[in-house]
Formats: structure tokens, C-alpha cells, sequence
């Protein structure tokens, strides 16, 4: 395929930014002697920072291995250790760390004090979060959160998050166990909850989610503003440091930069021919994918893993909007892809790619129903490349480009 | 005369005639996806549930709609339904147990169109709010399904069908003791066959027959020659061939932790009693005071040790994630007794595990 020149948003230095920052609070609160918690994605990160815990994150500390190549030794050691190959890499990869830390990427996760998971994404987060807790005999905390079906959620925007109807006896048992959670972190940090500081922390929540909402928005401009290089990352924001000041001064810089590249009318392909919707976890070791596909002119309007990490706070309902995370398409059943549809067709996409990430049955199961839909209701074609998103050897960088290619060859 | 009548048994699993004839008779079916959907409440509403047991061994259909690697039982579930074995089901209910159950669900639901279909929200906790959701949840599926079959579930439909359960859980019982002797009167495979027929019949229509069963199994001579007593361990499992393999080869088959086998507990008090017993189930928990480890591990110690078994033989199904996640645990907590694991895929090809079994038996037996 010819290449394009390739023209990103230029968010490198944000995140760097962004960072920075992240790791000097841990650093801050760890000579302060605060308690260390473990968090899975869709947790109501905005807790980390009401009660001033130092956060980490194995699906994060996972990714950040296979970006730096330990994570095929890691998975291999859990493996060797009992545990089934085809679990989560995340889970096997932090897995891998505690029991082979020599092997691991450095530094490595903080010793936690307590757990937290949800079922806001999948079980699995609630079976590893037994695992680490038992491993170190610390308390943990769970949250259940519905799965939501056609009777219990209807007409759910794709990125708010906000339904027509929901059922309300799901929104009140989960806002009690959140509730719960909170007594928790009280008895964990042994503190009451500063509620002033809880109004601020959905405040700036609030305001950082609307921006990274119309982020969203406006990478389904034509040409296409932004790269999934950059935009990819901006999971980091919705899953694990919303409600934090950094993630709002990201968002706020973020959002400036990508508003004035739609002014200009510049895209990250100099010459865009086929926009295509994508939708897996990233494969964090063959970060060039997208790269790739954009340097020949494939751009991505739309990432739903990313919208995924996206909802909409509303700081006057702070529980609710803890809850209304978890409805987003992944957790939906099959037949609730209204939002993605209207989405997809408000960008104009030709194709998808989607990453059946070997291991997570969440995003594996639901890939060729996705692809279905988006062939019954707007007639576009999907290619599915299977990526675990830490096992290199799974998904080969060759193969995935050549399966790109004939994929684009049949959209010509 | 025994063994005729376990055939005649599993015949109405494998050719569904009782289920033909309910249907007939204008009942509706539901097919569940999970043991811990509670089939008093649809058994109450007036239709039949039937636990779906898929018997693909090859997969033709399936693999361009769901991933190769997921476990066994939603692979074997979903070829049979899209190659139109579960036709006769109207319904479709499931619970939010583990990933592959939930989107198994969702898959079913998108590609096959069931006339109803519900999923049931399973608090992972067992405090007191979690206790009364789970109430309030049970009685939304009840009022759901009696929505969709017009029919009415009143508290005394609710104990009536408690009552015929709670009978099947006695001869279960019973049957069970039967496996545990010291001259076992019941094979782990014959056990297994027992299981798999009673997802096809009403259990007002097995219950007679399993009380035949139990009178003619107590004039039966116990196998008395055998090298070893086993316990197996694993989630869906239901391959009798690679049990019957087992036995063929000297294993006694005591016991098993199944989830497609059969908790005996009994249950008490409409549905507040139905919502105590599917949460405190420990077949394939989920919930737990503790960690669901510790408490399913302590639940296979029990049976272990109630069945006086002598060794451990898990059946890890390569793409079931409760399997994957415990399985390292469980084999630590039995260090001390001589365990071995074996990896399932299907199609199961007994052959390939027979050197190990030998091997098992050659050096614990």
C-alpha cells in the first residue's frame, strides 16, 4: 500500500505530561505512608483520589510489559504455574510478575493493602482480584454490577452512557454496594469520607469526562484529526485517573488541539481513503498497528474500546454516574448496538477492524456479532485479526499487515 | 434390569421424547444456560426447564460466531442451537455466573431469537442488601416469565414446585450414598447418565423413576474390584465416555463436584428460600463470605472426604475461566493426596488420556 505522510495530534508530550505527574503523587503519598489499592478498569477511580490512595492498575502494568517485551515470559511463568493459557494476559501477565519478578518489567506494582473490583466489565476481574487477594492476604472489595439487557436498559448513548430507561432496582443495588465500598475505604484508610473533597473530586470528573466525551466526538470528523496511537491511551484517563487534576489538564490541552486541527481541516493521513471503526483492547506490543494502517491512509474515526472508557458525570449524582459506567455496548447484550450504529454511520465508516483479544472472553465473544450488525444494519464489512492484546507470539506484525492489505484491496 | 433402566433414562435425554410430548401438550420450554438458574420458578409458572447439554463433537456452525478457545459447554451449547437441536426451546435463561455463561447468553439470544429470554443478576457477595436483591431479582425473572407464558406463579405454586424439587434433591441423595459405598451400586458414568436424563424430564416425571431406580440398585452387588476411588473435579463436565474410560481401567468413579451435577441441599420458603439455596450454592461458586476459593475448595474437601476418595483426578477444561483461575489453588490444597490434571478439548478423544490414567493408577491405585 503507498504511504501517506502521517500527521498525529501531537499528544505524545501530554501524556509524558500526564505521567508525570501520576507517578510523582504516588510518590508523594508513599512517603506519606498511604494506603496502596489495586484497581481493574471501571472502578470508580474518582474514590483514589477522595481518600488519597496510591492506585495501580495490573491491566496497566500488563500493558506497559508488553510494550517493553517481559510480558511472553511473564504469561509462561503463570502458565507454568497452573494457571490455563487462555485467561486474560492481564491477569497473567501480573501474575507472571508476582511470581517471577526478576522477569518482570521494572518498577514493578506497589504491594497493595486491599483490592477492589467490579463486574462493571467481567467476572474475570472479580476472580483475579481473589487471586491477588489471596496471594496477599489482603482485604477486597466488590462491586456487582448488572449486565445489561434489552428489559433493564433501553436507547443508551454510545459515549454519555446515559439511557432512556434503566431499571431501577439494578441503579439502587449497585449504588448500595458503592456505598459499601465507600464504608470500606473509610475502614481501609481509616478516615471518614471528606465530603467537600468528594464534590470537588465528581467536579472535576464531571468536567474532564465532557471533554474527553467530545474528544470522542470530534476524532469522527472528516478527515479523521487524530491518530489511535494517541487516542488509544486516552483509556488511561477514562479508566483510571478521572477525577484526578492531571487527567482534567490533559483534557483540557487535548481537547484544544484536536478543536483547532478540525478548524484547519488536517487529518492524520494526508489522504484519507477508507475510514473504518475499531474496536479491541490494543495488542500493547505491536503498538505500530495503527500507525501502520494510518501511514497508508486507513484512519480510524472511531474506537469503541476507547468510548467504552467513556461516560458522561453528572457531580450533582455522583452514585449514579458510577453506575451509568458500566453501560457501555461491551456489557450490553448483543442485540443494544443502537449507539454503536448511530455512530458508526454518523462517521461515515467504510470498514472495521476489529481485535479479538485471545483470552478475554468480554471482547472475543462479542467481535463477530459486532461485525454482523454492522453488515445487516449499514452494509459495511468488518476484518477480525485475532491479538491478545500481551502475547506477541498470537498476532505476528506480518501477518496482521498482509490481512490488512487484502482486507483494504476488497474495500477498493 | 438396572442397567435397562439407566438406558432407558439417558434415552430421553438423547432423543427428547418426554420433552416432544410436554410440547405437545402445549408446554413451553426453557432452556437454561447455567445450574444456577432456579428451575422451581419456572417450573411453578408451568413450563419445563430443561438444562441445555450440547453434544457437538465437531463444530461446523459455531466457530464463525464465537471464539474456538471458550469452554467446552458454550462451544458444544451454541453448534447444537445453530444447527437446530434446541429447537424445541421457546426461552432462553441464563445467569451472570462467569463471562462465557453471560455472553453465551447474549450470542444465543442475538442469533437465535428465543420467544423470552431473561438474565439473572447474581450478586457476587452474600451480605444482607445482596440477600434482598437477589429476592427482588427472582421475583422481577417470575414476573417476567409468567408475563410471557400468561400464567400466574402464586405462593402456592411456588411450594408445590419446591416440593417436587426437594424430592428429586432426596432421591438424588440417596443415589448418591449409593455411588459412596464401599461396594459403589452406582457408576460414576451410570451417575452421570442419571444427571443428563433429568435435564430432559419434568421432575414430577423422573422422580418416580429414579424411586424404581433406587429400589432396584439396592438388590444390586456393588462392584467390589476396584484399584482406586476417585473424585472428579471440573465445571460443565458431562463426557460419560472418558468416565466409562476411567472405570474400564479400575477407577472407581465415588464422587464429583459437577456443576452439571446436582447440589442436594434442600430448599425452604418460597422464593426467599429459592434465592438462599441458588446463592449458597457451591458447585460452581461465585459468591462467598470468604473467597469463592477457599469455599469451593473446602466444598470438593467435603465430598472428597465424604465419598472416602482416594485421589483427585481435575477435569480442566482449556477454555472454562473458573477452571483456569482455581485450578492452581485446588491442587495445592490437595498437595498431600495424589492428584492429576487433565486437559479437555473437544472433541474429548479418550485415547490420549489413557496412558496417564494408566500411569495414575500404576502409581497410586
Amino acid at each position: 500500500m503507498s504511504e501517506s505522510e502521517w500527521n498525529p495530534l501531537g499528544y505524545k508530550n501530554l501524556y509524558r505530561e500526564l505521567f508525570r505527574k501520576h507517578l510523582e503523587r504516588q510518590e508523594r503519598l508513599m512517603k506519606e505512608g498511604k494506603k496502596v489499592g489495586w484497581f481493574f478498569s471501571f472502578s470508580p477511580s474518582e474514590l483514589i483520589y477522595v481518600f488519597d490512595v496510591i492506585s495501580a492498575y495490573p491491566e496497566q502494568y500488563s500493558a506497559y510489559c508488553a510494550a517493553r517485551g517481559s510480558s511472553v515470559d511473564l504469561i509462561d511463568s503463570a502458565v507454568g504455574n497452573g494457571y490455563s493459557h487462555f485467561l486474560c494476559d492481564y491477569f497473567k501477565t501480573t501474575l507472571g510478575s508476582l511470581l517471577t519478578p526478576e522477569k518482570a518489567t521494572k518498577p514493578l506494582m506497589p504491594v497493595p493493602d486491599f483490592i477492589i473490583d467490579t463486574r462493571a466489565l467481567c467476572v474475570a476481574h472479580h476472580e483475579m482480584s481473589e487471586i491477588f487477594s489471596r496471594i496477599f492476604n489482603i482485604p477486597k472489595f466488590t462491586v456487582t454490577y448488572p449486565y445489561w439487557t434489552k428489559d433493564s436498559a433501553t436507547n443508551i448513548d454510545e459515549l454519555t452512557k446515559i439511557p432512556e430507561r434503566i431499571e431501577q432496582s439494578y441503579v439502587d443495588y449497585t449504588i448500595s454496594r458503592l456505598q459499601k465500598l465507600v464504608e470500606f475505604m473509610e475502614r481501609i484508610c481509616n478516615t471518614e469520607m471528606d465530603d467537600k473533597k468528594f464534590r470537588d473530586v465528581f467536579s472535576t470528573s464531571e468536567k474532564t469526562s465532557k471533554l474527553l466525551i467530545e474528544i470522542a466526538e470530534m476524532m469522527m470528523s472528516k478527515p479523521t484529526p487524530g491518530s489511535q496511537r494517541e487516542i488509544a491511551d486516552l483509556v488511561f484517563l477514562g479508566f483510571f485517573v478521572l477525577g484526578s487534576d492531571y487527567a482534567y489538564e490533559f483534557s483540557l490541552k487535548a481537547h484544544k488541539i484536536i478543536r483547532e486541527r478540525i478548524k484547519r481541516r488536517e487529518g492524520v493521513s494526508e489522504n484519507e481513503k477508507f475510514r473504518l471503526l475499531t474496536f479491541g483492547i490494543m495488542p500493547w506490543h505491536s503498538l505500530e498497528l495503527y500507525e501502520y494502517c494510518e501511514r497508508t491512509g486507513i484512519t480510524f474515526p472511531i474506537n469503541l474500546y476507547v468510548n467504552a472508557s467513556l461516560h458522561l458525570v453528572d457531580s450533582k449524582k455522583p452514585f449514579e454516574s458510577m453506575v451509568r459506567r458500566s453501560l457501555h455496548f461491551t456489557n450490553c447484550s448483543y442485540d443494544m448496538m443502537d449507539g454503536v450504529v448511530r455512530n458508526a454511520r454518523k462517521a461515515d465508516v467504510d470498514g472495521a477492524l476489529l481485535l479479538e483479544n485471545t483470552g478475554c472472553r468480554i471482547t472475543s465473544m462479542i467481535t463477530r456479532a459486532l461485525a454482523d450488525t454492522l453488515n445487516e444494519r449499514l452494509g459495511i464489512s468488518s476484518l477480525v485479526i485475532e491479538a491478545p492484546q500481551c502475547d506477541p507470539r498470537v498476532m505476528s506484525m506480518e501477518r496482521a499487515k498482509t490481512q490488512i492489505e487484502a482486507y483494504v484491496e476488497s474495500l477498493e | 434390569m438396572t442397567h435397562e433402566l439407566i438406558q432407558e433414562l439417558y434415552s430421553y435425554f438423547s432423543t427428547k421424547s418426554f420433552i416432544k410430548a410436554y410440547k405437545k401438550d402445549g408446554k413451553a420450554v426453557i432452556g437454561l444456560l447455567c445450574n444456577t438458574v432456579p428451575e422451581e420458578i419456572i417450573h411453578a409458572a408451568g413450563a419445563v426447564p430443561s438444562r441445555l447439554i450440547g453434544t457437538a463433537e465437531n463444530f461446523e456452525l459455531a466457530p464463525a460466531k464465537i471464539p474456538g478457545w471458550i469452554c467446552n459447554y458454550a462451544k458444544r451449547v451454541f453448534e447444537d442451537a445453530l444447527s437446530g437441536k434446541f429447537d424445541f426451546v421457546d426461552g432462553v435463561v441464563s445467569s451472570t455466573s462467569d463471562d462465557t455463561k453471560i455472553h453465551l447468553f447474549s450470542a444465543y439470544n442475538f442469533y437465535l431469537k428465543p420467544e423470552f429470554s431473561y438474565l439473572i443478576q447474581i450478586p457476587y457477595v452474600r451480605d444482607d442488601l445482596s440477600r434482598k436483591f437477589f429476592v427482588k431479582e427472582l421475583k422481577r425473572f417470575a414476573e417476567k416469565l409468567s408475563g410471557f407464558l400468561q400464567s400466574e406463579i402464586n405462593d402456592e405454586r411456588i411450594e408445590y414446585s419446591i416440593s417436587i424439587y426437594n424430592r428429586f434433591r432426596e432421591l438424588l441423595e440417596v443415589l448418591n450414598s449409593m455411588r459412596m459405598e464401599d461396594k459403589p451400586k452406582l457408576s460414576g458414568a451410570e451417575w452421570m447418565k442419571i444427571m443428563q436424563s433429568s435435564t430432559s424430564l419434568l421432575k414430577e416425571d423422573i422422580n418416580p423413576l429414579l424411586e424404581k431406580l433406587i429400589e432396584k440398585l439396592e438388590e444390586r452387588d456393588g462392584r467390589g474390584e476396584y484399584s482406586m476411588r476417585v473424585h472428579l473435579s471440573g465445571t460443565d463436565f458431562h463426557d460419560i465416555a472418558l468416565i466409562e474410560m476411567m472405570e474400564s481401567m479400575g477407577i472407581a468413579v465415588v464422587s464429583d463436584d459437577f456443576c452439571t451435577s446436582f447440589p442436594a441441599e434442600q430448599v425452604n420458603n418460597g422464593i426467599e428460600g429459592i434465592a438462599e439455596n441458588y446463592l449458597n450454592q457451591t458447585a460452581c461458586v461465585l459468591t462467598s463470605a470468604s473467597t469463592s476459593i477457599e469455599e469451593r475448595i473446602e466444598y470438593i474437601m467435603s465430598r472428597f472426604k465424604e465419598s472416602r476418595a482416594e485421589g483427585l483426578i481435575i477435569l480442566r477444561d482449556r477454555g472454562c475461566e473458573i477452571c483456569g483461575h482455581q485450578c492452581a489453588f485446588t491442587m495445592d490444597a490437595f498437595r498431600d493426596v495424589p492428584t492429576m490434571v487433565l486437559d479437555l478439548d473437544v472433541p474429548v478423544t479418550t485415547e490420549q488420556y489413557t496412558t496417564r490414567i494408566e500411569a495414575f493408577i500404576e502409581s497410586y491405585g
